[in-house]
């Protein structure tokens, strides 16, 4: 349930709807609220009314019953129109005007709203770049850009006229899976500058726990079935249906909401190049590895067998054996389900925390992995 | 005046046969007679597609409202543009008499199949996820239309224009068996005199005005559809 | 303008009264100038016209559409046809045949309808069997196909619905054109119109009777052909 404290910027108040000639309704009585500057996803199996939900709160379809409050004003206060021209809107196919120039469609609201031409075009340069467009597009025609460019135009376009909501209709399902996640990536970065309350309607479970604040899983017919948090979502799913749609990786699923960061790290069997054999045997012992590790200096060097170690003299040195360089690094911001990835391939079963400035931060087991999920 | 009945004493048949089908002094003589047709003929051809169109116009606009008047429409389009020119113009003439009416009427009749297909299939093909994000930017229904609905149907609507335009004025030629005609008047005179000048006066100017219709309408196009012309030749990378 | 609607209405009645009575006149029927008569003449010279064009114009289509050869001047072809007004080629070619001793009415109305004719039969066959999709073609010349049988068993199956329709549309507009063959002196449903004309208000029952008989025709060669080709149609599409 979302905290009290927040203001709520869309309320839906027991919101059905029945298509004329439908035997069932598409959304029955459905009680949501959509707290301010949160990320919301639409989740549920074909037939849930996740879209038709969307719809309904720009007035693309009207509710058969229920109301629905946008910004504290009831949605009937203003003309569908006028609504809609504060309202962001982004769909899969995008729907950019082919007869028109990327900037007359990027301008399209603030035309509608009357802006002056000035500030239309500096507003449309600002957004170009903000969504990460080359000033060059603007004087193209859609047909002539790639997938990935239109599906940014179609969120620039949305957001000209700096409308408080955006909706969005599973606007990264027609991109590829590549192209996907760079969007995806920039849309979290976009909303740490913005602050929208976005409404996303997605089928991709694991998009919305990307990308949401709260997610909503609607079973068909439009009945809400749970609404939480994805980490709640994960941990304590409310009832069969919400299980089984989660999927059966809830766990690593949950490791993909964390980072490396959240983790304690240890310090694990590392030595600098200075140290001699006999303390590199016990650090082994003490660790149950057959290597150690060399920082010098809070570098990251490599690691030394213990073959090398068992083979040298009394007294040498590490720095003097070979040195082989370590694979298995991640970084303080890796997500946790990746860093899980990079220790299962590693021989070591052990991978190194190594920061942006080169810095060994620590090293990370499969057992503290498992630690971060409590 | 030459008959084509008088045998030439000299020079080869084929030689012979051009000279008597165009007499240029005809021309020469006759060059107040051409203007005049050719005003005749381009009136005649505005005058049935500006009419052609408006009426197509309000039809295709209601067999986009109710879905099930476009197939009677289209049937009564085409049973209209399978009767023979003359045939129609036949069966006009006691109600309309002789005159421009009657022409007007064929004439009309004889677009309206083209033009309600093409504004019915250019506004069809205007893709619905365009026609929602206009609804879902905040366009009102008539700005929409405007704005991008037909914009986007222009080419299948030119297109329309254009053929109709060369099909009326291809049939103009036969009005002048009911008493208008444009260039149809000389071919129709020189068929009554067995005098090939005219015929192939006619004939020619009426082709000519025929392709310069066809060019014009294709440049009006390239004109008013400026994103038409960049195909998507340039596929950057996202 | 009430006294002249009620002329106008008079009038009317009076020419349909007096098709009326020209249709129950045996002699409007039977005779060389009758409506069998004539419109046999119709029907032969459209059958002559398009079989002719269908002889030039379906090979030629299909030879150069299979080698993927000229395609510009196909489409060329189409514009350039349907400019040239058909009354016009009638009116042509008239002088000509007369000059080489063919003579009046058949061979000149003939002669235009056939170049009438050849246009949409040549522009439809010939997209029909160049738009045949590339990869079956290759697909069927891997398999060992040989170039004949390519044509036989793959291009022309699929571009059969197009063909039908060229060929509906040239037949449909042989027959209407046919109608103008009159002027030149060809006996045709059109004649009635043609002799009507000339006598003015006396005609006028003729122009009529000739009017709604060749609407008729056209009307009805339209919808057998039509029903011919979609029945061919569901055929072709059983591949």
């Amino acid at each position: 349930m979302p905290a009290s404290s927040e203001s709520i910027a869309i309320r839906l108040n027991a919101v059905s709807k029945t298509f004329p000639g439908a035997a069932a309704p598409a959304v029955t009585a459905l009680d949501l609220e959509i707290p301010e500057g949160n990320i919301v996803a639409l989740v549920g199996p074909s037939g849930c009314g996740k879209t038709t939900t969307l719809k309904m709160i720009n007035r693309l379809i009207e509710p058969t019953s229920g109301s629905i409050e946008v910004l504290g004003q009831p949605q009937e206060a203003v003309p569908a129109y006028e609504l809609r021209r504060r309202i962001g809107y982004v769909i899969q196919q995008v729907g950019l005007f082919p007869h028109q120039t990327i900037r007359r469609n990027v301008g399209t609201v603030p035309e509608l709203l009357g802006w002056d031409r000035a500030e239309i075009d500096q507003r449309v340069e600002e957004l170009v770049e903000l969504v990460g467009l080359d000033a060059a597009t603007l004087d193209r025609y859609p047909p002539e850009l790639s997938g990935g460019q239109r599906q940014r135009v179609g969120v620039a376009r949305a957001l000209a006229a700096d409308p408080p909501i955006l909706l969005m209709d599973e606007p990264y399902s027609a991109v590829d899976p590549v192209v996907r996640e760079r969007l995806q990536d920039e849309l979290l970065d976009l909303q740490s500058k913005v602050g929208k309350t976005i409404v996303l309607v997605t089928h991709d479970i694991d998009e919305a726990i990307r990308l949401a604040d709260r997610t909503a899983i609607l079973d068909v017919g439009g009945i809400l079935r749970q609404y939480d948090t994805s980490e709640n979502l994960l941990r304590h799913p409310a009832s069969p249906f919400v299980a089984s749609f989660l999927g059966r990786e809830r766990g690593l699923r949950r490791l993909a909401l964390r980072t490396v960061n959240d983790i304690v790290p240890m310090r694990g069997p590392a030595l600098s190049s200075t140290d001699g054999i006999e303390l590199a045997v016990s650090i082994m012992a003490d660790h149950a590895t057959s290597w150690v590790a060399i920082v010098d200096a809070d570098r990251l060097i490599g690691w030394v067998d213990a073959k090398s170690i068992a083979a040298a003299s009394n007294g040498t040195l590490l720095g003097a054996l070979p040195i082989e360089p370590f694979v298995s690094r991640v970084a303080p911001q890796t997500p946790l389900r990746e860093a899980l990835d990079t220790i299962l391939t590693s021989s070591s079963r052990i991978a190194c925390i190594v920061d942006d400035h080169d810095h060994f931060v620590g090293m990370i087991t499969i057992d503290q992995l498992a630690e971060g999920l409590e | 005046m030459r008959s084509l009945f008088t045998l030439e004493p000299s020079g080869s048949i084929v030689a012979s046969t051009a000279e008597s089908f165009i007499w240029w002094g005809w021309i020469g003589d006759h060059l107040d007679d051409i203007w005049q047709r050719t005003v005749e003929h381009l009136v005649l051809t505005a005058i049935a597609i500006v009419v052609g169109f408006v009426i197509s116009a309000l039809l295709a606009a209601l067999a986009i409202r109710l879905r099930w008047t476009y197939g009677p429409i289209t049937i009564i389009g085409s049973l209209l543009y399978t009767i023979p020119s003359l045939a129609l113009f036949a069966l006009l003439i006691p109600i309309t008499g002789l005159g421009l009416v009657t022409a007007e009427i064929a004439l009309v009749s004889y677009t309206i199949l083209i033009l309600v297909r093409n504004i019915v299939s250019g506004m069809d093909g205007v893709p619905p996820e365009v026609r929602e994000a206009a609804d879902a930017m905040g366009y009102r229904p008539g700005r929409r239309l405007l704005r991008v609905e037909l914009p986007l149907a222009l080419p299948a609507i030119i297109a329309g224009l254009r053929i109709a335009t060369v099909t009326v004025i291809g049939l103009v030629t036969v009005t002048a068996l009911i008493g208008n005609g444009g260039y149809g008047a000389f071919i129709n005179d020189g068929l009554s005199r067995d005098f090939s000048t005219p015929i192939v006066v006619g004939t020619v100017l009426s082709v000519v005005l025929a392709v310069l219709a066809d060019l014009a309408f294709a440049m009006l196009e390239r004109l008013l559809t400026p994103w038409n012309r960049g195909s998507s030749s340039g596929r950057g990378v996202s | 303008m009430e006294p002249r609607i009620f002329e106008r209405a008079g009038r009317v009645m009076s020419v349909a009264s007096e098709v009326i009575e020209l249709l129950s006149t045996n002699e409007t029927w039977t005779g060389p100038r009758g409506l069998l008569a004539r419109s046999q003449s119709h029907l032969w010279i459209s059958l002559v016209a398009s079989f002719m064009a269908a002889t030039i114009a379906l090979p030629t289509a299909i030879w150069l559409a299979h080698q993927r050869r000229a395609p510009i001047a196909s489409v060329a072809i189409v514009n350039i046809a349907r400019a040239v007004p058909s009354f016009a080629l009638i009116a042509l070619v008239f002088p000509i045949s007369l000059r080489f001793g063919f003579g009046l009415g058949f061979w000149p109305t003939c002669v235009a309808l056939v170049a009438l004719g050849i246009p949409p039969m040549f522009a439809n066959t010939y997209a029909g069997v160049a738009g045949t999709s590339d990869d079956m073609i290759e697909a069927a010349r891997g398999i060992g196909m040989r170039e004949l049988d390519v044509l036989r068993q793959v291009e022309l199956p699929t571009a059969l619905p197009l063909i039908m329709n060229g060929v509906r549309v040239s037949i449909v507009q042989i027959v209407a054109t046919a109608t103008l063959g009159a002027i030149v002196g060809y006996e045709c449903l059109g004649s009635f119109i043609v002799s009507g004309l000339a006598r003015g208000r006396s005609g006028q029952a003729s122009v009529i009777v000739g009017g709604l008989f060749v609407a008729a025709l056209a009307l009805l060669i339209d919808a057998i052909l039509g029903t011919l080709a979609s029945r061919s149609g569901r055929r072709s599409t059983q591949i």
